[in-house]
């Protein structure tokens, strides 16, 4: 079987189809076992939460962590942070 | 049976696979009650903000002579190590700039590199259809040449991207062209696992990344040129715990979002995607219209170490930096001073969140980083 960009499968088995009989028994079988996977999938999907409790919790999680990328963000900030910007260590020098 | 009788159920079975995913789609439209920009939105959030000397570049680390292809960060912070067309792997220190080692490749045709956890060993794979292990501590030759202290053979096909397992310098994951993701376990060389391949379900196509979740490393995400990103639990290789479509076109990079819950994803449609790990659910779109021209691809993404920047590069040489919760670009970093010629093919942050390495086909590495 193969795939389209879509998702869905296209059955290539037709009249001109030379593939012998264990190939397309093969691919009957993953079609069989796709089949139970999404029927799974279908039942799970009942006592699924929706899409705005995600979120929620990927709000809280954003704003908790301190990230040193953003201009303005909670602490605690950590001074080695900062290192990209100082200069290069001397061992001796004007200071 | 016979084989028309086989045919005449291959083609029932195909249909009734895709009216259960054609089913499956509406039934998880229902359940997209918003999407991440909807709800930050509703709770009165505004889109971050950069002045024009906020975020620059503080290092350019010059030394490739080819296109770079992938690059990798320390867990210890300053270190990288980059894979260029040159065929070399090169490790800088990226706080002085300076290169610590600039290896030799046996096959100079490499795709993918990754530091190990403890930072003495890296790897690296391409055409070769190999992961190959490099100690740090071994000298090199004059022409640059170290030998390989493990070679991981056993893919039929370009090895893409590699990562090691968070915290186990011991174990590695490989994506490669052959379909399959691979656990391997170094000490031995051979493969632990194999996600996917001819008698398993798995990708249907060419694997191109991998990201391992770093609060839970038996996960793992793979996208690839199926158009899907597939989530797998080492445990089991036998079939993949979720499925994610949406995207179409290759997914040529996914990563996972700090908090280790969702992942984000970007593609050849011109998109990343945001998706949810436990429900399945895709949270966001970040889409920048193009007008009439095709939108240019996405080749690779970081998130910021809190989540809320999106940094995607992408083949016409910009990169962006989004606003993950407000889905709006908030600044192209390739519009800025001192920005990449090329396309931006790699990048990533260091361990600490405080610096972006990007890498481009101009050759170049360009670290960035918030100018307080």
């Amino acid at each position: 079987m193969q795939t389209g960009s879509s998702g869905e499968v296209r059955s290539v088995v037709g009249a001109t189809d030379t593939r012998g009989k264990h190939r397309i028994s093969a691919e009957l079988k993953r079609l069989e076992q796709e089949t139970r996977f999404l029927e799974e999938e279908f039942e799970q999907l009942e006592k699924l939460e929706r899409a705005s409790a995600s979120c929620k919790e990927l709000l809280i999680n954003i704003e908790t962590r301190p990230d040193p990328l953003l201009p303005v963000t909670n602490g605690p900030v950590n001074p080695t942070w900062d290192r990209w910007f100082e200069g290069p260590q001397e061992s001796s020098g004007c200071r | 049976m016979s084989v028309a009788e086989l045919k005449e159920r291959h083609m029932a079975a195909t249909e009734t696979v895709n009216s259960l995913r054609d089913r499956l789609r509406q039934q998880r439209l229902l359940l997209l009650d918003t999407d991440v920009a909807g709800y930050a939105r509703s709770q009165g959030k505004t889109p971050v903000t950069f002045g024009p000397t906020d975020l620059v570049c503080c290092r350019t680390l010059q030394g490739h002579t080819g296109k770079v292809h992938s690059l990798d960060w320390t867990p210890e912070r300053n270190r990288i190590v980059s894979a260029s067309q040159d065929g070399r792997l090169i490790v800088w220190n990226a706080l002085t700039s300076q290169k610590t080692h600039a290896i030799k490749l046996p096959c100079a045709w490499v795709m993918t590199c990754a530091f190990s956890p403890n930072g003495q060993s890296v790897a690296c794979g391409g055409l070769d259809s190999m992961c190959s292990i490099f100690n740090l501590n071994t000298q090199t030759d004059n022409d640059g040449s170290m030998p390989v202290s493990r070679m991981l053979s056993g893919h039929k096909g370009y090895v893409s991207s590699c990562q090691y397992v968070p915290d186990e310098d011991t174990h590695l994951i490989t994506a490669s062209g052959d379909h399959t993701c691979v656990l391997w376990d170094i000490t031995t060389g051979l493969r632990t696992s194999v996600f996917g391949g001819e008698f398993q379900s798995g990708h249907t196509s060419d694997v191109v990344s991998v990201s391992i979740n770093g609060s839970n490393s038996r996960m793992f995400v793979s996208g690839s040129c199926d158009s899907t990103a597939r989530l797998w639990d080492t445990r089991v290789a036998s079939r993949a715990v979720r499925t994610f479509h949406g995207h179409e076109g290759d997914v040529n990079t996914v990563k996972f979002f700090p908090d280790g819950n969702r992942f984000g994803t970007g593609s050849d449609d011109g998109t990343c995607r945001l998706f949810d790990i436990r429900t399945g659910h895709q949270l966001q779109v970040y889409n920048q219209p193009h007008g009439d021209n095709e939108a240019p691809h996405v080749t690779s993404i970081a998130f910021s170490i809190s989540g809320r920047l999106l940094f995607a590069g992408y083949t016409n040489g910009d990169c962006y930096v989004w606003d993950t919760l407000l889905a709006q670009v908030v600044l192209d970093l390739g519009s800025l001073q001192n920005s990449h010629d090329g396309r931006i093919s790699c990048l990533g942050l260091s361990a600490d969140g405080s610096a972006l390495c990007t890498g481009s086909w101009d050759t170049n590495l360009k670290t960035t980083s918030v100018d307080k």
